[in-house]
């Protein structure tokens, strides 16, 4: 159903240019991606593959060079379609001289919000990412963790459908860090569709339900984590109540096939592993898409 | 102090005012979307760099029709690809109508042929049809925007200021009042004007300068620390951040200039309030035959000294009395028996805190053989700007007032003038040349010759006349036209004997119009007058309220640096926008001269010219030598002076705003200059928002 992609990017490109119009960096070449409504996205790559160039493009903080980016089907630049999405940035912009209170209240006051509701969410939501003991005081007293959970708190201020994260989890700590991935796993629970980008591979592998691995600019990966994840020329069998006689003949028959017994089971790999894969073949290969897997 | 006395009535001002800022701001518009195109074009390529323009011009259409309730959403085709036939058949419709219009001007409007009347008629087609489109844009703009969020983005605005220390100003400003004292010296000759012009100016600057930094430095900041990107992924308009920023920033100037307009006027009112004793010891009889010990009799004598001047007392025989002018003010003097001592209770200073309602006439003036002329005899003055009346002649100058009426006035005309006087000998220079005042009725031409007086150089001459006036002669002046359209005026006498009184309004006004003569009597001396040396005083305005519309010109000064700051400020970093902002302020109080200079009524000529001259140290009144270089130097200078004369339109008349030479010379501020003023600094802020909001729109934010 065309109602259930969320963000449809077409051929997206963008390249940096300097005062003068020259070509200075080519960050994004030629993407094409689909986001469905429901579902955690993950945009992973090193530094500089375009991640937050991504993002910013689906936000309309940046316009694409060629290519189009339509969010709930309306292009980037409609500033009407930020009605529906929360965006929590790379480090949290807000404004320091403001308490969480006055911070959400002002947030809350550039969408269609009644005073009263107003009020309403922004005590559930300083309740929810649990600063209630700070709430009145300014921002600029805040620790770093503190920082990101307010900047999270104004990112749902609207209750919004899409919620872009960038980096959710850098400056926290690891009990931040667990926080902040049940929350987007609670988002997910309430059927909000959810796009991170993050460097950090255990993130995303705990929480996206697909990903796209980017590498200087260039799609490199994409399709379901469970999927990309499993290794297909090796398999798995557990299996009980085997007899030794039936175990032989398994064995029997993989050694006649050419096979040879590692242990009998369908393992998985880690992401880590497949990222730094990928990142070795680009380098190899450059301009290939790896392994062309295409979703299942 | 001359007074912008040229002053347009409002009403003459806006019949042409809106075509005029319609035609600037429309052709800045127009030039700012064709280079803003261009720069697309070059940097996206050409059909990308299009589409962008076009995308910017007719989002906010979109968007608007987004925000249509669901019944009128089938309008939504108009907007929507698949209607773009359509839309072509509408612009090109609008595009043949525009066409025909300009066709049809220019035909009847100017002497032009045919073919040029055809590319111009494009030309200006094209021009109204961008217009047209920004206009439309603006409207839906508009009509998107949303009062909470631009509520809120003001309101950060003012938060934000106050984190940047505004208080620190307050208290600056708060600092320099108090230690003024040092420093303002009370033995002044003027201290009103010393108090208005040291309030005034210690407000607009502080002001001023504040807005300044704030309103330039406020949008870059925000952008430098990404705090704008959190903002703008919310549902806020371009147009909105801008106009939030301004509205805030003008409002937090505002709530500045009340306090501190408040605190000026308590300093003005307490600075100039003093009294004197009078000093028993000084009292003499006035004529020398009188023994004061006896009482009542007129006295004279001295003051104490106050505030650094004494002035001179004279008393009734009453014992009552005043302290004579001094330093613009007088006290009055009440004496109060005490047993058999006399005590002098002296009130506070009077005429110093006022507002003069000066009614303006026109002036021309009238040769010795009565025939009028537009100016008087050049005495070979350097400085042009007063015209002579001949003296022992027919020779005039006459004003001719409106709206002299009973209710404006009262039951007296005074009147105030300032009198040039050029003497062709020295003669007795202890003594005034003497001169005459008549009244005319424009009508009935009845003239009466009212009183004779000494002219006194340098100083306001205050004349009254009663309603009901004593005629030294009276005649009537019959104006004649001859073929030639020239005019002369014939003595005839009255129809009837001379009345012992005439009245003011019933026999000298017709419908409040009144004509008042000045001549001088000495022959061989001459009176220069210019047409705002002589002006009737109405009634007085309030001295707070015209204190207030000092500041109201600050007020408008403080709008157009935060429009300015504002407007740079979102495609320029912080520094550069403050150096652009203070640029144009500083090009906007050369505007007038850049104004004279396109039009050629500089001395000089162009600046290609009056380069040549500086290098072959030429004088500038006598013509270049005939040639190729001249030719070629006015050629170039005609180009460049339309192009001076283009930006001078486009620049704010900054100093036009500075209104402390009313206030401080104690003269109301008319209500047309406020309006005036006041629409135009509206206009330049309306137009700067429209250029800031383009520009808003069309940068990349997180760039």
């Amino acid at each position: 159903m065309p109602n259930d992609v969320i963000i449809e990017a077409r051929n997206l490109t963008k390249v940096y240019r300097d005062f003068w119009g020259r070509q200075k960096v080519r960050a994004l070449k030629a993407l094409d991606i689909e986001v469905r409504r429901g579902e955690v996205f993950g945009l992973l790559g090193p530094n500089g593959s375009g991640k937050t160039t991504t993002i910013k493009l689906i936000l309309g903080l940046l316009f694409p060079t060629s290519g189009q980016v339509l969010c709930f089907g309306r292009d980037a630049t409609d500033v009407t379609k930020n009605e529906r999405i929360g965006y929590l940035p790379e480090e949290s912009y807000l404004y320091k001289f403001l308490s969480a209170e006055e911070t959400l209240d002002f947030y809350g006051r550039l969408f269609k919000m009644s005073r009263r509701l107003r009020r309403q969410r922004t005590s559930e939501l300083i309740e929810q990412v649990g600063l209630t003991h700070a709430k009145k005081r300014q921002l600029r007293e805040y620790s770093k963790g503190m920082t990101r959970r307010i900047g999270l708190a104004q990112a749902l201020i609207n209750d919004p459908e899409l919620i872009l994260l960038d980096e959710p989890t850098t400056g926290l700590d690891p009990l931040g860090i667990r926080d902040m991935k049940e929350m987007i796993l609670d988002l997910r629970r309430r059927g909000k569709t959810i796009v991170m980008c993050s460097h950090r591979l255990d993130d995303v592998e705990d929480v996206c339900d697909r990903i796209a691995i980017l590498y200087e600019g260039e799609l490199k990966e994409l399709g379901r984590v469970d999927s990309l994840l499993k290794v297909r020329d090796v398999t798995e069998i557990h299996a009980s109540g085997l007899s030794e006689k039936a175990q032989r003949e398994i064995t029997q028959l993989i050694q006649r096939e050419g096979g040879e017994v590692i242990s009998v089971g369908n393992p998985t790999t880690t992401l880590e592993r497949l990222f730094l894969d990928i990142i070795a073949e680009s380098k190899a290969h450059p301009g290939r898409r790896v392994r062309g897997v295409k979703e299942s | 102090m001359i007074l912008e006395t040229e002053l347009p009535a409002f009403h003459e001002w806006i019949a042409w005012a809106p075509l005029l800022w319609l035609a600037v701001v429309g052709g800045v518009a127009v030039l700012g979307l064709l280079f803003g195109s261009l720069v697309a074009v070059v940097r996206h390529g050409p059909v990308a760099g299009l589409e962008i323009t076009g995308k910017v011009l007719l989002s906010s259409v979109w968007d608007l029709f987004n925000m249509l309730p669901r019944s009128l959403r089938w309008l939504n085709w108009l907007v929507n690809k698949g209607a773009l036939p359509y839309r072509v058949l509408a612009v090109v419709m609008l595009f043949i109508v525009f066409l025909g219009l300009a066709f049809v001007i220019l035909d009847r409007e100017t002497p032009l042929s045919l073919p040029l009347i055809v590319i111009c008629s494009v030309a200006v087609a094209v021009v109204f049809l961008v217009i047209f489109f920004m206009f439309v844009c603006l409207v839906c703009e508009f009509l998107c925007m949303s009062p909470r969020r631009l509520g809120a983005l003001a309101w950060l605005a003012v938060k934000d200021s106050l984190r940047r220390r505004v208080l620190i100003v307050f208290i600056l400003f708060l600092l320099l009042l108090l230690f003024a004292g040092w420093f303002l010296d009370p033995g002044n000759e003027h201290p009103l004007r010393l108090y208005i012009g040291f309030v005034l100016t210690a407000t607009s600057y502080l002001v001023l300068l504040l807005m300044l930094f704030l309103s330039a430095l406020s949008l870059p900041t925000d952008l430098k620390n990404k705090t704008l990107h959190t903002v703008v992924t919310k549902p806020v308009r371009p147009s909105e951040i801008v106009l939030g920023r301004m509205l805030g920033f003008i409002a937090l100037g505002t709530l500045l200039l009340v306090v501190m307009g408040a605190i000026s006027y308590i300093f003005v009112v307490r600075g100039l309030n003093h009294t004197h004793d009078v000093l028993p010891g000084s009292l003499k009889a006035v004529a020398p035959g009188d023994d004061p010990a006896k009482g009542d009799v007129p006295l004279k004598g001295t003051s104490s000294m106050a505030n650094g001047h004494r002035h001179n007392v004279l008393l009734g025989p009453t014992g009552n009395g005043r302290l004579e002018m001094a330093q613009d003010h007088f006290h009055r003097v009440v004496a109060k028996q005490e047993g058999d001592k006399t005590r002098y209770e002296v009130g506070p200073p009077e005429g110093l805190r006022i507002a003069r309602v000066p009614v303006y006439g026109k002036l021309r003036f009238i040769d010795s053989q009565r025939h009028e002329a537009d100016k008087g005899t050049n005495v070979g003055d350097e400085w042009t700007y007063r015209s002579y009346i001949e003296g022992g002649s027919l020779a005039a100058g006459v004003w001719s007032f409106e709206g002299v009426t009973p209710q404006a006035f009262s039951d007296q005309l005074q009147l105030e003038m300032t009198l040039g006087v050029f003497r062709t000998y020295k003669g007795d220079i202890n003594k005034g040349i003497p001169g005459v005042l008549l009244l005319r009725n424009p009508k009935s031409g009845l003239t009466v010759e009212t009183k004779i007086f000494e002219s006194r150089e340098f100083s306001t001459d205050v004349h009254r006349f009663p309603r009901k006036l004593t005629p030294m002669t009276a005649y009537v002046l019959r104006r004649e036209e001859d073929a030639e359209g020239k005019v002369k005026y014939v003595r005839d006498e009255l129809p009837g004997a001379m009345k012992s009184r005439y009245d003011l309004f019933d026999d000298l006004t017709d419908d409040g119009r009144v004509e008042v003569w000045l001549q001088c009597l000495d022959a061989m001396q001459f009176f220069g007058t210019a047409q705002p040396d002589l002006y009737l005083r109405a009634q007085d305005a309030s001295f707070a309220l015209n204190f207030a519309k000092g500041y109201f010109g600050i007020w408008m000064q403080m709008v157009l640096v935060v429009s300015f700051g504002v407007m740079f400020s979102t495609f320029l970093t912080g520094p550069i926008a403050m150096i652009a902002t203070v640029g144009t302020l500083v090009l906007g109080f050369f505007r007038d001269y850049m104004v004279e200079l396109a039009l050629g009524k500089t001395y000089g000529g162009g600046p290609v010219e009056s380069f040549i001259r500086l290098l072959t140290q030429d004088n500038v009144v006598s013509d270049l030598p005939a040639g190729i270089r001249t030719t070629v130097a006015h050629s170039v200078d005609a180009v460049l002076e339309k192009a001076i004369g283009a930006m001078a339109q486009v620049l704010p008349p900054f100093g036009r705003f500075e209104c402390p030479d009313y206030v401080a010379h104690g003269f109301n501020v008319p209500a047309d200059w406020i309006a005036e003023r006041g629409l135009t600094a509206l206009g330049f802020a309306v137009a700067l928002f429209v250029v800031g909001y383009f520009f808003m729109k069309t940068r990349e934010v997180a760039r």
